[in-house]
This record gives C-alpha cells, structure tokens and sequence, in this order.
C-alpha cells in the first residue's frame, strides 16, 4: 500500500471514530454518554500499559526459560500450569487483594483489572519467544559461537533477530486477547458491590445489566470493534509485514524468516569485530540477576516457594484463616452433591463448542489448503475476525437472545456461541498455520501421484496439520475454561433491580458464586476447592489425552 | 520418436510485486536414455523439471510425451524430490503403497508390489519404519522404490542426491544406473536435474547445460563413455567432458 493511501486511511478511520464518539456523546440520551471519550481514553491506555507489562515479562521469562536449562525446567512447566488453569477463577481473590490493599481506591480495582488483562495476554508472549529461541538452527548457533559471539553480542545479533517475529505476533495476539478479557475485567460484582473502573468494557457491561439497553450495548459493540480493527489495522499488519518480510508466514516459520529479513548475513563481519571485543559471556540485561546466582535446585524451590506464599497471601487476604469449623462450613454445601452433574454439563458446553469450532476450523482450514481462491477470501476474513473482541459480544448478545428465548435459555445458547467464538480462533490459528505450511513437496507428492479430492484430504492434508490440530485443541481447551467461567454467570440482575445473577448450572457458576456471592453462598475455601478440581480437569486432560496426541503425532511432523 | 519433447518453455513468477523470468525458450527432446540437465542455481532446472512433470504449468510452450501434451501429472512419468517427498505419517511400506493406492490397485496386490520394489533398493525390514527413523539414503530409497512401483515411462530426479553425503550419494547412483539398465523395469527415459558436473558426467548420456537465470539451453554435451562407468573415473576422458561441460557453464555466466 502507498504511503499516501496509507495517510488518507488513517485520516479516514480515525476521523469515522471521532465521529462516532461525538455522535454517541451529543445524541444518545444516557447519563454516561458523555464520558465516552474519557473511557475510550483509560481503555486504550489500559490496554497498552498491560501489553507493555506483558512483553516486558514475556520477554525476559521466555528468554531466561530458553536459555537456561534449570529456569526451563522450572518456568515452563510452571507457566504451561498457569495458562491452563483458568485464571478468571482467581479473580475473587485478586480483586480483594488490591482493594484491601488500597482501602477500596480506585488504583486497587484499576490494578487487579490490569493484573486480570496481564494473565489473559501475557502466556501467547512467553511461548511465543520460547517457541523462536528454541527454534535458531542449530547451524546459525553454532555459526554464532564459531564467530566468538557470546553472551550479549549473541543475543543482540541472532536471537532477538530470531525472537522479532514471535514478539510480534505474540503481542498481536495479547492485544487481542487485552481486548478480548477487558470487559470481564473492568467490570466485577463482587459481594453485592460492583467494582468498575472508567472503560469501554465497564460501559458496555453497565449498558447491558444495568441499563439493560440493547440499542447502546450494540452500539458501544460496533465501536469497540471498529477501533480494534483500526488499530490492528495501522500498526499490528505493519509490524507484521516489517518482522516476517512482507509476507505473511505461519508463526512456526518466522524465526527462520526472520532471521534472513533481519541481515543475518550481512552481520557476519561486525560479529567478527563485536568477537574481538568480547572474552567474557555478559549478562542479558533482561534476565533477573537471583537467577544466575542461585543453583537450579534453590531456584525451583524459590519459585514454588513465591506460589506458594502468593497463594497463602491471597488465602489470607480473603480474611479466613482455615480452621477445622470453616473448612466443615465450606463443605456442608447440600449444593456440592451436584458437583458430578455440574461438571458433566459444563463439560457438555465446552464439548459442544469445542466440536463446531473443531468442524468449522478444519472445514475452512481444508478448503483454504485445497482452493487457492477461498483462501484469498478467507485469509483477510480471519485476518478481521481475530480481532473481533468476543466476550464484549457476550453482554448484547445475551440481551438480544434473552429477549425472545427466555432469560435461562437466552444465557444457555449465548454462552455456547461465546465458548465457540472464543475456541475457533486458536483451532484456526493452528490449522491455517500448518496448512500454510505444509511443504511444496509433500503437496506434489499428493498431485503427482493422483490424489484427488476426498482421498488427497485424508491422506495428506489432514495428517499433515494433525499436530497442529492437537496445539490447537490444548489451546482453544485452555481458553475454553476460562471462558466458562465468565459465560455461566451473568452479574446482571434478573426480574430487575436488586435480584438475583442470573447462573446456568455447572461448576464454572458454581465457583463463581462462590467467589462473589456473600456468604454463606460464597466462601473462598470452597472457591479454592472448586478452583483446584478445575484445574485438576484442565491438566488430568491435558496429560492424558492431548500430550498423548502430540506425542504420538510428533512424528508426522514434516521435517524440512 | 522421442519419449519426451520439451518446445518452446517460457515461465514466469511473480514475486511481490517483481516479475522474475525463471526459464527462456527451452527445447530439447529426450529419447531412451539418461539425460543430465547442469546449471548454476536458481536457473529454474527445478521448474523446468516440475513442468515436465505436469505439477505447473508453462507461459508458454509445451512438454510432449510420446507426442500427446502433457499438462497434468500422470503415472507414467514420475518423479524422484531431492527432500524425498515422504509422508512422515506413514511407514516406508506405506509411502511406497500410497501411489499405487492411487492408482486405483487393489489392497492385497499393493502390498506385494511394494515390499518387491523395496526389496529392489535393497530396504528389506524396514517396510515398517517411519521416515521419521530412516537415513537420509534409506528416505531417498523409499522416494525411488515409490517412484518406480508405478512402473513409469519416464523418471525425473530433482537433484536426488544433494542432501545426501557423499558415500551415500555414490552408493545411490549406482543403483540408480542399475535400474537404469535393469531390463525388467520400462523406466528407460531418466531426466535428472544437478549441479554437480560430476556427477552429470558420470551418470549421463547426454549432458544439457543451462545459463543462469532466466534459464535456457546454451550447450549440450554427448558423454561416450563405455559404461560400467566407475572403471574410468581416473580416466583423462572422464576429465575432458568434464572440463568440456564446465566450460560452457563459464562461458554462460
């Protein structure tokens, strides 16, 4: 795109989202209307503080996981733990914390919705990086070392080059996943209180079960993703297209791409003067000092040691202290002899839509791999979609459904098509991935040999996208159970003011009762306890169904 | 009659937002023999080679086999890929399998098909291992054993041996010129793609060499020497075509 055509859509789109602004804040009769550019404001600044916060510590984690053994050891599966334990869950926890620390100001519920939006985005950047560090050839580290590269000069000169367009696109992914979990993070009722902090997220939420006002919530949706589109638009496509060379390549591939784009060949001389220069491995700036000090055992320890204590200070930041009578309180719940049904039906949920997504995603997937033209269609559709900021849909489609369903029924097919909207792009990131990737011989392999339609799907597409289909299961899994837990419970007062959250039954409402309820229906040993058998679900599959798969599938791995 | 005729070949890409000329006015015919096709890299030896195959299609021009135009890709011309082409999710029997299973034969006969060609690269116990565990030699095996179940015409091999080391690469071709000879097989037309003169020289009864790019035929060399070849690679002959070959690659430059 021209430069000039690239000013004008600038001009063009930034003047339509002022416009939009202005319209809603002048004629659209609520009293917060005319705040909209102020939330629009701490929105967008919230956002970028937390992508700031997320790269910062995406970087320097996956570059301390990668590079060295013992941290690998103990960071990786630590963090593959974190990102697949629903993290919304913890939230109760995480808003009393800041709020008690802060004496309920408005920089407690500010931070514990930055720190909600750090756990959403923050996972994409540290595999991300760690994915790129792993995947240097070994030929260029070697190359690399054969030059007297070390320590910083080897980190400068190949792996930040390798690492640039995983940031890149781990950031575009965080960014979206900002916008995603923002408005589950601006706006939270939490033992009858709702805490909000000034937002996009928060408005719409306030427009949906507040105002309960439908015209506004779609309004304040379209806007939403307008603005996300825009920036996706000015700055992710161009950061993109500068990191991987102006051609858009699945992320297993980019570091390689990368690297070439990046003038590794032309570094070659300056690594022979930087060589001379350097005897001694220095520091990476970014990696924490106490973790060079420390042996590996003292920093495993270290690290389940500060979960642990963090865990502890959030228990006792609830203000209980266990005691044998609070722990036969927590579970004299008649509720909990329901927990067997709860969980098969939140399973149902995110069976169901983790099916249609599946289907879809490999529908699309397939036909994009065998139809050049979809594909040129369907890329950029992707392309948008992605940055469609669901769980905002969430609030107006609800309104809508719940208008002609029926409340229960409105909330039950709203929070299915949630979990799929959510799902489908992992699958798809994955799937599209693989299928972008799979290499020119294996294809000609299929047309020369006579493999057609059907045949030529079985045998060569989809096995060769099967590992991908497993990345994507695990992913869109993870974020699944996330989700439920905000889809299940609506802090929307049903029959009007004062009644009670409309909730579906199944574990994810059941937790967060637990967690923002007043007693006796909440009580934070009975979330710790309802959080842990999640997580013990999330991983129980995760270990024994999908690392199977992948170990199984790893072999179908083309090697080019 | 020539097996395969190759008139008049132009091809184009487009990359971004350049148009690169990769092959020129290419025409040569190619009877029962082994044709060695020699050009610096990038010269578009590979889509030359791919075209002959069916898999992409000209600007303009044509491939002819036995006369009729060949614009898709067809069992009786098959080809060997310098990565081996293997599907990694199948084992060295099955790779060998799927092109006769497309081929429309029956499940029980596939088999036996395949285990014999096998059998013939000399891979007997290994029809049930993964690529994933095979060497780069025993992968470039399994790419000729599938190639050759189909009983072909014609065989093309896109640099077959580049990425393989050397007594690898040497154990390979002779099998190689053996199934070239092997009077049983109708695979008597091999078009090989390389850029190593030596190799060319060695193997070839006729040596086409190619400018750099855009790719077109500035020379062709006809290689007498008796075969079995291997007695005469210290032979001054050898080293004559050799020289005689490279010069018209310097000259081309």
């Amino acid at each position: 795109m021209g430069k000039r055509r690239e000013a004008t859509a600038f001009a063009v789109g930034l003047a339509a989202i002022v416009v939009a602004h202005w319209l809603v804040m002048s004629f659209y009769g609520n009293p917060e209307a005319p705040s909209l550019p102020y939330y629009t404001f701490r929105t967008l600044l919230r956002i970028a503080a937390t992508l700031g916060l997320s790269v910062a510590w995406g970087l320097s984690f996956g570059l301390l996981a990668s590079t060295r053994r013992i941290a690998s050891i103990v960071l990786i599966p630590l963090v593959d733990v974190l990102q697949s334990v629903p993290i919304l869950g913890y939230f109760p926890f995480i808003i009393l914390f800041f709020i008690s620390l802060f004496h309920g100001g408005e920089i407690g519920v500010e931070l514990s919705a930055i720190f909600l939006l750090f756990t959403s985005m923050a996972w994409s950047i540290f595999f991300g990086v760690v994915g790129a560090v792993k995947g240097i050839p070994a030929n260029v580290a070697e190359a690399a070392r054969g030059f007297g590269l070390k320590g910083f000069g080897y980190m400068r000169h190949v792996v930040l080059p390798a690492i640039a367009p995983a940031l890149v696109s781990g950031a575009t992914l965080a960014w979206c996943d900002g916008w995603f979990f923002m408005i589950a993070a601006e706006y939270v009722v939490y033992l009858g209180t709702a805490y909000s902090v000034p937002g996009l997220g928060s408005y719409l939420a306030k427009a949906a079960y507040v105002y309960k006002d439908l015209n506004l919530s779609a309004m304040l949706l379209a806007l939403i993703t307008a603005m996300v589109l825009y920036i996706n638009f000015l700055t992710w496509h161009r950061l993109m297209e500068r990191a991987t060379g102006g051609t858009y390549k699945p992320i297993l591939r980019m570091g390689l791409s990368g690297l070439g784009k990046l003038k590794l060949r032309a570094a070659g001389p300056r690594w022979l003067r930087l060589g001379n220069r350097i005897h001694r491995p220095k520091s990476f700036i970014l990696m924490p000092k106490w973790a060079k000090r420390y042996t590996g055992l003292e920093r495993a320890v270290a690290a389940l040691a500060s979960f642990s204590l963090a865990l502890l200070t959030i228990y006792f930041a609830a203000g209980r202290i266990p005691s044998a009578e609070a722990f036969r309180e927590a579970f004299s719940d008649p509720e909990l002899l329901n927990l067997p049904l709860y969980i098969a039906l939140t399973l149902g949920r995110l069976g169901i839509a983790y099916a249609i997504s599946f289907s879809i995603a490999l529908g699309m997937g397939v036909l994009a791999a065998e139809n050049k033209k979809f594909a040129s269609i369907f890329y950029p559709i992707y392309d948008v979609g992605q940055a469609v900021p669901i769980l905002a849909l969430f609030p107006a489609l609800f309104l809508s459904l719940s208008q002609s369903l029926g409340e229960r029924l409105g909330l039950e097919i709203a929070a299915i098509l949630i979990l799929i909207l959510d799902m489908i792009w992992y699958m798809f990131l994955n799937i599209v991935g693989a299928v972008k990737n799979i290499p020119s011989e294996v294809r000609e392999v299929g047309r020369l040999f006579g493999f057609k339609g059907l045949k030529r799907i079985t045998h060569i597409i989809v096995p060769a996208i099967l590992p991908a289909i497993v990345t994507g299961s695990i992913l869109s899994w993870g974020t699944g159970w996330n989700t439920i837990i905000f889809a299940e419970y609506m802090p929307y007062e049903a029959g009007g003011p004062g009644g009670r959250p409309l909730a579906l039954p199944g574990l994810g409402s059941y937790l967060d009762r637990a967690g923002y309820l007043p007693p006796p229906e909440g009580n934070p040993i009975r979330l710790l306890f309802l959080l842990g058998l999640m997580s013990a679900i999330v991983l129980a599959m995760e270990g024994l169904l999908w690392r199977r798969l992948l170990r199984k599938f790893e072999r179908y791995r083309v090697e080019v | 009659m020539a097996v395969i005729e190759v008139k008049g070949i132009t091809k184009s890409f487009q990359i971004e937002r350049s148009k690169i000329k990769v092959l020129e006015d290419v025409s040569f015919s190619v009877g029962e023999e082994f044709l060695c096709v020699v050009g610096p890299s990038g010269c578009g030896k590979s889509t030359l080679l791919r075209i002959i195959a069916g898999l992409e299609g000209p600007d303009s021009g044509e491939v002819l086999f036995r006369g009729q135009p060949l614009t898709a890709p067809t069992p009786r011309v098959t080809m060997v890929f310098q990565l081996f082409g293997l599907l990694p999710w199948k084992t060295a029997l099955e790779n060998v399998e799927v092109a006769l299973e497309a081929q429309g034969i029956e499940k029980g006969a596939r088999a036996e098909i395949a285990k014999s060609y096998l059998r013939m690269v000399g891979l007997e116990g290994f029809e049930n291992t993964y690529p994933h565990d095979l060497s780069g030699g025993m992968k470039q095996r399994v790419g000729i054993a599938r190639a050759l179940a189909l009983r072909p015409d014609v065989l093309l091999m896109d640099e077959p041996f580049s990425s393989l080391d050397e007594l690898t690469a040497k154990a390979l071709r002779s099998l190689t010129l053996e199934i070239w000879a092997d009077p049983s097989l109708p695979t008597n037309t091999f078009i090989m793609v390389s850029h190593n003169v030596e190799e060319a020289v060695f193997m070839a009864d006729r040596v086409i060499v190619m400018s750099p790019r855009p790719g077109r035929v500035i020379g062709e060399v006809r290689v007498d020497i008796p075969r079995p070849r291997v007695r005469y690679l210290r032979d001054p002959m050898y080293f004559k075509y050799i020289d005689e070959v490279v010069g018209i690659l310097e000259r081309g430059k």
